[in-house]
This record gives C-alpha cells, sequence and structure tokens, in this order.
C-alpha cells in the first residue's frame, strides 16, 4: 500500500475525473467542484513526492498549503463570478454563456 | 500478532480512506444534482486529509478538513442557495458530450499513468526527518516569506474582486 | 573649420563642390519671389567657383601628382570607396571649363530669361546643375562619380522640362532623363562589376591596377563597356542619341550649357577619366571607336537637313561627341580631351548666339530668322560665324587644333576607314554649319511682307534694343568672351598638352610622341586634305545656299527618301516606339500584366480565399464554449505527453 506509484495513480484518478467533470458539467458550480478535484489530486501528487522522494519534508507541505490558499481564492472568484452571471443570465449553465463566439 | 493486527487495520484502513477518495469523487462528478455533487466532494476531500495523514502529514490532514471542508464546501452550498431553485428539472446529458469528455480526460490519463509507469523514481540521497509544524512555520516566514505574501496578497485580491464583481453585477442587473 | 584655413586648396575644392548647392537651397527655401536676389546669389556663387576653379588651376598647375583629398566613406574587407575630391589635371582643366561656361550662361541668362515667370526656379536650377557637374568633375572614386552623375541628368531634366506647362517640354524632359537613366544602367553595373572584380572605387587606383594588368583582362573588359553605357546615354551616342535634339526644348541657355560643358560632356569627361582603364582593353576601345564614328555621322546627316536653328547645333553636337569618343576610342585621349574643351568653347558660343537670334525673333526656324533680319544682328552674327568656322575647323580657330589632333589620332590608326570616317564627317559638319549659317544671311524670297515690314521691323528692333539694352548686353558679353577664347584657345595647343600629359597617365606619352615622330610629311598631308574638306564643305554650302540665285535647297532635296531618313533621324525614334510597342508593350508587359493577373493576382485571391475559408472552418473551434476550448487543450496536452513518453 505504502508505495509512490498507489498515490501517484490516485491523484492522477482524482485529476483525470476532475478534468472530465469539468469538460462534462454544464452546472457552473458543478464544474467547480470539478476544479477542486483536479486541484486535490494535484495537492496529493506532491504530498506523495514529499513523502517517498524529497529531500526536506516540510518543503512538500509548504507547497500544498500554498494551493490550498491559491484554491480558496479561486473558489471565492469562481463563486462570485458563477453569482454575476446568474444574475445576468438567469441560468448557470456555461453552454449559455457563449458571448465569445467566434 | 497485535503489531500485526494493527497494520492489518491500518491496510484496511488505508483501502478504505482509498475508497472513500475515490467513491466521493465519483459521487462529486457524474450525478446532475448539485446537492450530491458537493457532498460528493465533501466525502472526497476528507478521503484525502486521510490519505494525507497517510503521508505522514498530520498537520496537512487538518488543514485539509478545515480549509476545504470548511471553507470552500461551506462557500459552494451558500452558492448554491443562491443560484436557481433545486427542484427545476436538469436537462439530460448529451450523449456525444459524455463521449467527448471521457476521451479526452482518458487520454490525458493515460498520458499520465505512462508517465507514472514509465518513469523510475529515486528518492533523494539525504532525506530529512524533520516533520515538525515548527519547521514549516519557520520555512514559511524565512525562505519562503515572499510567496507567502504574495499568496496572502492574492487572497486579499480574490476577496476583494469576489465582492466587487457580485456587488456589481447585481447594481447593473437590477 | 582650422582645417579649411590652413589649406587654401582644399577650401577652394570645397567652395566649388558646396556653394552652388548652398545657393540652389537658398533660393528655392527664401528668395524664390525676389527674382534678382535669386539671379545675384547664383551669379556670385559661381562666380566664387570661376575664382576658385582658377586659383585651383594657377596653384596646381606645376603639381606633379594629382592631389588628392579622399575619406574612405565605405571600407567593407577588400572594398573601399572613397569620397572626397580629386585634383589632377584633367579635372582642373574641365572644372575650370565648367566654371566659366557656367558663370557665362548665367549671366547671359539674365537678359535671355528676363521677365519669366519661372525666374527663380531657373537659377536654383541653373546653380543645382553647376554644383552637380563640378562635384562629379572632382570626384575621386567611381560611387560619387556615378551620384552627381545622376544629380547631373536630375537637372538637366528640370532644366529641359523648365517650360513644364508645354507637353512637348515635359515630354522632352522625361526623355532625357529616362534615356540617360537606360545607359546609366549599363554604367552601375559597370560600378559593380569593378567592385566586385577589382573592389576599390578609387578612380587614380583603379587607372593604375588596369594598367599594370593587376585586374582580370575580362573584368577589364566587361566593366569597360558597360561603363561606356552611361557615355553612351550621356553623351548621345548611337543608339540613345535622340533625346539631345528633344532637350532643346529647355531655354536657350540651357542647351548651351547641356551641350557644352555639362550634361553631355560628362559622359566624354568620365571617359577619359578613367581613360587608362579603358585603354587596357583593346576590345572596350575597339567598340567605343565604332560606336563614336557610327554617331558621329548618323548626327552629321541628320543636321543636314534640320531647319531648326537648334537642332543643328544638337546634331552637330552628338557628331562632335562622336568624334571625341572616336579620338578616345582610338587611343588620344589627349585629342579627345583637347576636343572636348574647344568644344565646350565653340559650342556654347553657337548655342547663345542662337539664343539671341531666337529671342529676338521668337522663333527657331533658320528661314524665319533670316526673312526677319537676323543678319542685322551683327555681334551675334559675327560670333556665330567664328563659331562655326571653328566647328568646321578652319585654320586659326580652337577647333582646328583639336580636330586635327583628332585626325592625327585617326590617322595612326592601322585601318584607315576611321580616317576615311573622321574625314568625310568634317566635310558634312562644314557642309552644315554653312548651310546654316548662309540661310541667315542670305534670306531667299524676302518675305512678302517685307516691303512693309521692313522700316517698321528695323524700327521695332531699334526701339527693344534700346529699351532692352542691359538685357541685349548681358547676353551679347558673354557671347563676345566666349567668341574671343574660341579664337585663341587653339594657340594654347600645345601648352595645353604639356599640361595635360605631362602628369598624365604614362600610355599616351608614348603613344602621342610615337605619333609626332611618326608623322613628317604624312601629317601635313593629312592637315591639309582636312582644312581642304573643311573649305570644300564650306563652298559646297556656298553654292547651294550662299550664291545668289542659288535655290537654298540642299542636294538632299532631290532625294526625298534619303532626306526623309536624315530628318526622321534614321527612324531611331520609330525604331524606339517599334520596340516599345512591340516588345515592351507587347512582349514583356503582357507577360507581366498576365502574370500579374493570373500568377500573382490569382494566388493572392488563393491565400485570401483560403484564410476566410479556413478562418470560417476554425470559427466553428470558437463556439464560445469553454468546455470544448478545454477538450481540445487536454487532448492535445494528453497527446503530446504522449508522445514524448512513448
Amino acid at each position: 500500500m505504502n508505495s509512490l506509484s498507489v498515490y501517484l495513480v490516485l491523484g492522477a484518478v482524482l485529476f483525470s475525473l476532475g478534468l472530465f467533470g469539468v469538460i462534462l458539467r454544464r452546472n457552473l458550480i458543478g464544474m467547480l467542484i470539478s476544479i477542486e478535484l483536479m486541484l486535490n489530486g494535484a495537492n496529493l501528487n506532491f504530498m506523495a513526492f514529499n513523502r517517498f522522494l524529497a529531500p526536506e519534508p516540510a518543503v512538500g507541505q509548504i507547497v500544498t498549503l500554498f494551493v490550498m490558499g491559491i484554491a480558496a481564492a479561486e473558489a471565492a472568484i469562481g463563486l462570485s463570478i458563477i453569482l454575476a452571471l446568474f444574475r445576468r443570465l438567469h441560468s448557470i449553465n456555461v453552454e449559455q454563456a457563449r458571448r465569445l463566439e467566434g | 500478532m497485535n503489531s500485526f493486527l494493527t497494520s492489518g487495520l491500518i491496510h484496511a484502513a488505508f483501502w478504505v480512506v482509498v475508497g472513500l477518495t475515490f467513491g466521493g469523487a465519483v459521487l462529486a462528478v457524474f450525478p446532475r444534482k448539485i446537492v450530491y455533487n458537493v457532498l460528493g466532494l465533501i466525502v472526497c476531500l476528507s478521503g484525502v486529509a486521510g490519505l494525507f495523514l497517510y503521508l505522514g502529514s498530520f498537520f496537512l490532514a487538518l488543514m485539509q478538513l478545515l480549509i476545504y471542508v470548511g471553507a470552500i464546501c461551506v462557500a459552494i452550498v451558500f452558492a448554491i442557495m443562491l443560484s436557481p431553485p433545486l427542484h427545476l428539472e436538469v436537462p439530460k446529458r448529451r450523449m456525444g458530450k459524455v463521449v467527448l469528455s471521457a476521451g479526452a480526460s482518458g487520454v490525458f490519463f493515460v498520458a499520465i499513468a505512462a508517465v507514472i509507469w514509465k518513469t523510475v523514481w529515486h528518492p533523494a540521497a539525504e532525506r530529512g526527518a524533520d516533520w515538525s509544524i515548527v519547521t514549516i512555520g519557520h520555512l514559511l516566514l524565512t525562505r519562503y516569506d515572499l510567496v507567502f505574501e504574495l499568496i496572502s496578497l492574492v487572497l486579499l485580491v480574490a476577496i476583494i474582486g469576489a465582492i466587487l464583481t457580485t456587488g456589481f453585477s447585481r447594481r447593473l442587473s437590477s | 573649420m582650422m582645417w579649411l584655413a590652413k589649406d587654401p586648396v582644399l577650401l577652394a575644392a570645397s567652395a566649388c563642390a558646396t556653394l552652388p548647392f548652398v545657393s540652389m537651397v537658398v533660393i528655392l527655401i527664401f528668395t524664390r519671389r525676389y527674382r534678382s536676389m535669386s539671379a545675384a546669389i547664383s551669379i556670385s556663387a559661381i562666380a566664387a567657383c570661376l575664382l576658385s576653379a582658377l586659383y585651383l588651376l594657377w596653384t596646381l598647375r606645376h603639381a606633379p601628382e594629382p592631389v588628392q583629398y579622399q575619406w574612405a566613406w565605405i571600407v567593407s574587407n577588400d572594398m573601399i570607396i572613397p569620397f572626397g575630391f580629386l585634383l589632377d589635371r584633367l579635372s582642373l582643366l574641365m572644372l575650370t571649363i565648367v566654371a566659366v561656361i557656367a558663370f557665362l550662361v548665367q549671366v547671359y541668362s539674365l537678359g535671355y530669361m528676363a521677365g519669366d515667370p519661372g525666374f527663380s526656379r531657373y537659377y536654383a536650377f541653373q546653380s543645382l546643375f553647376a554644383w552637380a557637374m563640378m562635384t562629379m568633375v572632382i570626384a575621386p572614386g567611381m560611387l560619387q562619380l556615378y551620384i552627381f552623375w545622376e544629380l547631373v541628368g536630375l537637372a538637366s531634366y528640370l532644366l529641359i522640362g523648365f517650360y513644364y506647362e508645354k507637353w512637348s517640354a515635359s515630354q522632352a524632359g522625361k526623355k532625357a532623363f529616362v534615356m540617360t537613366r537606360l545607359g546609366d544602367i549599363g554604367f552601375f553595373l559597370g560600378i559593380i562589376a569593378v567592385l566586385l572584380g577589382f573592389g576599390d572605387l578609387g578612380i587614380l587606383s583603379m587607372n593604375e591596377a588596369a594598367q599594370a594588368h593587376r585586374i582580370a583582362p575580362s573584368v577589364v573588359t566587361l566593366s569597360a563597356l558597360l561603363i561606356f553605357c552611361g557615355v553612351v546615354g550621356k553623351s548621345a551616342q548611337f543608339p540613345l542619341l535622340t533625346w539631345l535634339p528633344d532637350a532643346m526644348e529647355g531655354p536657350t541657355p540651357v542647351s548651351a550649357l547641356l551641350h557644352s560643358a555639362t550634361m553631355v560632356a560628362a559622359g566624354v569627361y568620365m571617359m577619359s577619366r578613367i581613360f587608362p582603364f579603358f585603354a587596357a582593353s583593346p576590345d572596350a576601345m575597339a567598340v567605343t571607336l565604332f560606336i563614336g564614328t557610327v554617331t558621329m555621322l548618323l548626327a552629321s546627316t541628320m543636321a543636314m537637313v534640320a531647319y531648326d536653328i537648334k537642332q543643328v547645333w544638337a546634331y552637330s553636337t552628338i557628331s562632335q561627341l562622336g568624334f571625341m569618343v572616336m579620338a578616345l576610342g582610338a587611343g588620344g585621349y589627349f585629342a579627345g580631351v583637347f576636343h572636348l574643351t574647344t568644344h565646350a568653347g565653340f559650342k556654347a558660343l553657337l548655342f547663345l548666339c542662337s539664343g539671341i537670334f531666337i529671342h529676338e525673333y521668337h522663333t527657331n526656324d533658320m528661314r524665319e530668322i533670316g526673312r526677319g533680319g537676323g543678319r542685322k544682328l551683327i555681334i551675334p552674327m559675327v560670333c556665330m560665324t567664328v563659331g562655326a568656322l571653328a566647328l568646321s575647323g578652319i585654320f586659326p580657330l580652337s577647333g582646328f587644333f583639336s580636330k586635327e589632333a583628332i585626325m592625327g589620332v585617326l590617322a595612326a590608326k592601322p585601318n584607315k576607314v576611321w580616317l576615311v570616317a573622321g574625314l568625310l564627317g568634317a566635310l558634312m559638319t562644314a557642309y552644315y554649319s554653312f548651310r546654316l549659317i548662309f540661310m541667315i544671311l542670305f534670306p531667299r524670297q524676302p518675305a512678302h511682307h517685307d516691303a512693309a515690314h521692313q522700316g517698321t521691323g528695323h524700327d521695332d528692333h531699334g526701339h527693344e534694343a534700346g529699351h532692352h539694352g542691359a538685357t541685349f548686353w548681358a547676353m551679347a558679353w558673354p557671347v563676345m568672351i566666349l567668341a574671343g577664347i574660341t579664337l585663341v584657345l587653339g594657340f594654347f595647343h600645345k601648352d595645353l598638352e604639356h599640361f595635360l600629359l605631362g602628369a598624365g597617365p604614362a600610355v599616351h606619352e608614348a603613344e602621342f610622341h610615337g605619333e609626332g615622330a611618326g608623322h613628317g610629311l604624312g601629317h601635313y598631308v593629312l592637315l591639309f586634305s582636312a582644312v581642304s574638306l573643311a573649305l570644300g564643305g564650306i563652298v559646297w554650302a556656298w553654292l547651294e545656299f550662299g550664291r545668289k540665285g542659288a535655290a537654298q535647297e540642299g542636294f538632299l532635296r532631290r532625294y526625298p527618301k534619303v532626306e526623309a531618313l536624315f530628318a526622321n533621324r534614321w527612324y531611331i525614334d520609330h525604331a524606339y516606339r517599334w520596340l516599345l510597342d512591340h516588345l515592351v508593350y507587347g512582349g514583356f508587359t503582357n507577360l507581366f500584366t498576365r502574370n500579374d493577373r493570373r500568377v500573382i493576382d490569382g494566388a493572392i485571391d488563393g491565400i485570401c480565399r483560403f484564410t476566410v475559408g479556413g478562418g470560417r472552418v476554425v470559427s466553428f473551434l470558437q463556439s464560445g464554449m469553454v468546455q470544448y476550448n478545454l477538450v481540445l487543450m487536454v487532448a492535445g496536452v494528453g497527446a503530446v505527453i504522449l508522445f514524448f513518453v512513448l
């Protein structure tokens, strides 16, 4: 159980599932949730490398902390954008937010 | 015997945690009802916190619970409360899109798996054993203080930006 | 500025190379409205140049070595392109000629151009012309020479097309510019050939190297021939000779300047400038000799049937330039340069005299001038006769000496064809010059209104002379000075020869000594035959045009076909037209048009269509749906990773 590959594969699974969700979900909040999943996949990778490979155990944890901070910021901004979009379009379906259509 | 039992328990618990994480992730992605997704996310994040425990960092595990489960998920729940009513019928998924996203993420997963598989991982020659929070705090305020400050700034800007975005759009739409 | 004061030679040379330019700029920018001030500025600038040129000639007359102020303008590896002044005997002589003629012409123009609305502009262009020519003359390197050579072309374009509101004038300006350009392409290619084959564009080093056979003979021949193209264009040699007769559309003083010391002289000057270079290639010399001969004969025949007074002199200029090129081509460096010198004097004289007639009678037709009473203008009539005598090569006048020198060179050639051609040319020259003189002097069918108009016309003239006394004298003085020069210049024959050849390139010296020793009796026979041929030409002209009861119809009138051939300039212009129509318009232009329409336009249209269509296709990607973009991105990144891992 305690091998690097297990964690890495688990991280990859989380990341890919998140990716899948980001692409699939039409609900913006769903997309945000999926993004959180992806971030967690990445975090898991950091922690796994920190545990098994890194020379200094503190560094990986610090990076993970930073990622968490960024994730918090991202969630705050993302949610506020979702709210703004909802007020404007009365929907949180991304497929309707296509003003950028070329 | 005892140690075997405990190690077995720990082992089993690990797979349980992995199962939780995986199941939570599936739950966070697949159902079309957003509330299930949030619940799935919470479960998944808690599982990841457990994995952090297994990875040797009690501190990070607690932080995970605090920040993700405690803060982000709550924020998401707030957002759900402010968004369209939940009882509305959610439109069906289009098969094409499912296949497309499955294909794209599948390719990505295969790519990452291939990297994991192909790479030969070498641990660092000298590996420290200092897992204490004191060191983390010390490093945050010495070696990584610039990054630390930047993250703080980003958070500040994000908060102000969030307030502005929602506030302005309210004024614009009304 | 201290270095200028310390070196008066350099100061004088710089004055020649800058003052007229300054004057042009000042006139164009500040004094366009103040006519007399413009003229004063321009004339004082050219007078300063004249003084500088004379000073330079005087101080450097015994200088054993050419004085050279030279800065390497571009040095790149083996290439050296110098800039500066080269003051050797040839350039000093030419500088003086240019300054003298330009000065006299500008003074003359005070009278001729009086009252013209473009008076200031005229003087600005005159300054430009003088500046370009003088700086060209003292150029130490081929590139500087080329630059100012083109400026000379530009100035003559501006001056030929001076009456730009007149269609024919602007056309003539364009024709002159384009035809000389045609030759200049060759010239430029020649310079490039020298640059590639030798690497140094300095005139002295080119000459030395060519003489010492340090340049490959093929390079010398090729570049000499290409450079000769420039001479052909500039000095109106065959086949680019038709621009010069048209160039009389400009004001007459401009023609005088153009035909004597500047524009067309530039070609011959340039050729004598790098004469040792040419001399190093016998093939190029042969081509030169041939072209000169053909030009000389063609132009003489054209002059025999022209009735336009300026046109006759224009054709004679071409034929005299042909003589010079023949002389140079036959190896007679001094003969060519000497003829250039004397020709500058008497041709300016002839044009300026014609200018007085044209100014008085407002016509270019010699018959009209004769009927109008041209003989009554004593001063220009006498001066013109002096010029015509010089042109024909009659004894005490300058043309005699220079023509004899040329005949001597031609006689030294083993093939006597050239000599015969030269003598024939001399005969025709005398014939057409005196045809003109006699036509003006002895007008036939005294104008029908003559009886009625005689008194009034005379009065009118007297009145005008009284009224424009100053203008008339402004024109008469330069003419008389030139006539004086023409009278005496010939006697400085030997001095000039010593001056030019004293430090001149060694080649000709040997040639000349050989010639001088080899002649004896032959020389006198030649002298006698040339002069008698010229006299014969005059007598012939007298029989047909001068004597009482003569029909004043050339013998050519009896051969209308030949006359038409001559009058139409041997159909050279028609040939150009035909070439233009069929080869250029029908061939190249057509081809290029098709290429443009089909290939280039088609290609561009195709690219446009492809771009637009591609844009349409690609714009499907920009559905505005973030998720589809994401799909592509992710799939792409995944594929890249897989590509590198697997």
